[in-house]
């Protein structure tokens, strides 16, 4: 019923024939005899093309299911992200990683990571796979000085290290840690300040109730501040939740967490409005995430969100809430030289993301564009090569 | 169609309402809640001791705060419902800067955390000050200074009467405890109720001043009923 529903809207408000063709190939998918098999065929086959059919990887990805297992979720991230696990480079010397600045801070959190490891597991496998974490992390962060270690990033390093090893995470976790991930990565939290910012506009668009709510308790965003940067993974108790929202963060857009997290809120609606409006509260009520929650539902809704509101569309508003607030920079200027200092080093994402002031664009790259002009938005969202 | 949101129905609204009224009654029984905020550097035990004090045990496994986690208890002073409400923060730097800030706000007592068994977690202690007394322009607030993990007795790095001077410089009472240590579990109860009967004195008597005890509280079971009632009566 709700399927239907939805079918409607999207074709009214987008036209997007591929939407409806994605969404009825999840249904006969659901009612082929053997649904895994034929999608299993489906990945291998787009796996195997030469070269990688990564769009149609991405698509498989994100609709029902995402990958379906960890065997195939090994060998599909890295093609999904073109990351070559032929040639990963060999572990440096012990010193060289121990030596680090942020090494002890790696290892108290790391130790302190008991609850990510299946139920069950030897106590000995355990700890020589923390000691692999701790190795991964390293490597990564000893390879780019750049990048700046935050706790909760050995959450996201270890799902990789379970699933896919500790070279070929090292190796996706690389690329991860300087595109997707890269925000959270500077020396201060800024930018992940200033994309927590797009919640409230995210859910305002859908439900400006729900924001006005939230807004008059004060709870703030820091609330989904770990789902954003540990993809999930520190507050989801399920390993196979976390994996599967793993296949389509990588998929997409590097915004995509924040999206989902908008959708968690906005399902989780008559629950806050039916308690107490007041910071605390509502902290302690949306800070944990109920692990019985519709996934692949929310991953369909995140996508749609995405659509309707694109990241373009939301900066300007996410900069008013970080001036309102004005936690850390204030005033007209302060902002937009920060916006252009930060335009030629650091991310690719704040340079697409920052707009000026006045109200146009510092600079928006070619795929903000055309998604945000193309009918066929819905491929840009599921295919493009972010 | 599987994953069709649960539509609630009549009954579970109808249960809604008597929470949302049960709520009602809870709000007016509860004149007082009391906001803490516990801080200190990474792997102090600050996670181990709220938890500890919220759910009456150790945690088997406890993982690294990321922001910032909320827990609560409610209590019973001279008759009257008190809750405490403790924001237990993340100890690395970078979140401190600017995510901590929020939660500074309206705080009615601070609670610093260090290891004794960690000499740098003691150095970083005038830092966590320094940056409490930026936030927090009452400095009326009461504060005091918690030195945990005394169960490791061999490995204590940190001198007792180094942590007294400190604190007495300024003006906080020092607790060493233990947040594992099961046998004196009553101990870290008695650090925030020491705490409560302390903010909840000082809502009544307003003009009192900062909260200063001499002495040191060191772990002894004995000990536990002399902090609800010496030093709430007496001190505060
Ligand atoms: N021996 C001992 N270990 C403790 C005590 N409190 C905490 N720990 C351990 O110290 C580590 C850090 O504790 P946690 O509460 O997460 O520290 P936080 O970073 O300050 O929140 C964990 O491994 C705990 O098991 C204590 O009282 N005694
Ligand atoms: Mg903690």
């Amino acid at each position: 019923m709700t399927l239907i529903k939805r079918q409607k809207t999207m074709a009214v408000n987008y036209c997007v024939t591929p939407v409806i063709q994605a969404l009825v190939s999840c249904q006969s998918m659901q009612l082929t005899r053997s649904p895994e098999r034929h999608k299993i065929k489906l990945i291998q086959k787009a796996m195997d093309a030469s070269p990688v059919d990564t769009r149609q990887l991405k698509n498989l990805a994100i609709m029902w299911g995402g990958l379906l297992s960890d065997d195939i979720r090994k060998k599909a991230w890295p093609k999904l992200l073109g990351v070559d696990v032929d040639n990963i480079p060999p572990k440096p010397d012990k010193e060289i990683l121990y030596g680090h600045r942020d090494y002890n801070q790696v290892v108290l959190d790391v130790n302190r990571t008991l609850k990510r490891f299946p139920p069950g597991m030897e106590v000995e496998h355990r700890m020589s796979l923390q000691d692999e974490l701790v190795d991964l992390i390293m490597r990564v962060l000893v390879k780019h000085p750049e990048l700046h270690y935050y706790q909760g990033y050995h959450d996201i390093c270890v799902t990789f290290l379970l699933v896919a090893g500790e070279d070929i995470a090292f190796a996706l976790m690389e690329w991860l840690s300087v595109n997707h991930l890269r925000d959270f990565m500077d020396s201060t939290m800024d930018r992940t300040k200033h994309i927590l910012n797009y919640l409230y506009p995210i859910v305002g668009k859908s439900k400006p109730k729900l924001r006005d709510f939230m807004e008059e308790s004060e709870v703030g965003s820091v609330f989904s501040l770990s789902w954003l940067i540990t993809w999930y993974g520190h507050v989801l108790d399920d390993l196979r939740h976390i994996v599967r929202l793993y296949d389509f963060f990588i998929a997409c857009h590097p915004l995509m967490p924040i999206y989902l997290a908008a959708v968690i809120v906005l399902y989780r609606e008559k629950e806050i409005l039916s308690s107490e409006c007041d910071m605390c509260v509502l902290h302690g009520l949306l800070s944990k995430i109920p692990d019985n929650l519709p996934f692949e539902l929310l991953i369909r809704e995140a996508g749609d969100l995405f659509i309707q509101y694109p990241p373009t569309q939301l900066a300007n508003e996410a900069i008013k809430t970080y001036k309102r607030k004005a936690l850390v920079v204030t005033g007209k200027k302060s902002i937009q030289k920060y916006a252009t200092r930060r335009g030629t080093g650091g991310s690719w994402l704040w340079r697409y993301l920052v707009p000026d002031v006045g109200g146009g664009y510092i600079k928006v790259t070619a795929f903000v564009v055309v998604a945000l002009l193309s009918s066929a938005a819905w491929n840009m969202w599921a295919a493009r090569d972010w | 169609m599987a994953e069709e949101l649960p539509r609630n129905r009549s009954q579970s609204e109808q249960k809604e309402e008597l929470e949302s009224s049960v709520t009602v009654i809870e709000k007016q029984a509860q004149r007082r809640i009391f906001k803490i905020i516990v801080i200190g550097d990474s792997n102090v035990g600050k996670t181990c001791l709220t938890y500890r004090f919220c759910s009456g045990k150790f945690p088997d496994k406890t993982e690294a705060t990321i922001g910032v986690d909320f827990r609560e208890r409610t209590i019973e002073i001279d008759k009257e419902q008190v809750k405490l409400q403790l924001w237990d923060t993340a100890g690395q730097e970078r979140f401190r800067k600017s995510m901590v800030q929020h939660y500074y706000r309206n705080v009615h007592a601070v609670v610093f955390v260090y290891d004794v068994t960690k000499m740098s977690s003691f150095d970083s202690m005038p830092s966590w000050i320094e940056e409490c007394d930026r936030h927090n322009l009452n400095k009326d607030i009461p504060r005091l200074l918690v030195g945990n993990k005394c169960d490791m007795k061999l490995r204590i790095a940190v001198n007792t009467n180094l942590a007294q001077k400190f604190a007495d410089s300024h003006s906080m009472p020092l607790f060493e405890t233990s947040a594992k240590d099961d046998e004196r579990a009553n101990h870290v109860d008695a650090i925030f109720m020491t705490l409560a009967h302390k903010l909840k004195s000082k809502g009544l008597f307003t003009g009192n001043t900062g909260l200063r005890i001499p002495g040191t509280y060191s772990i002894a079971d004995n000990m536990v009923m002399y902090y609800v009632c010496q030093v709430t009566s007496v001190c505060f």
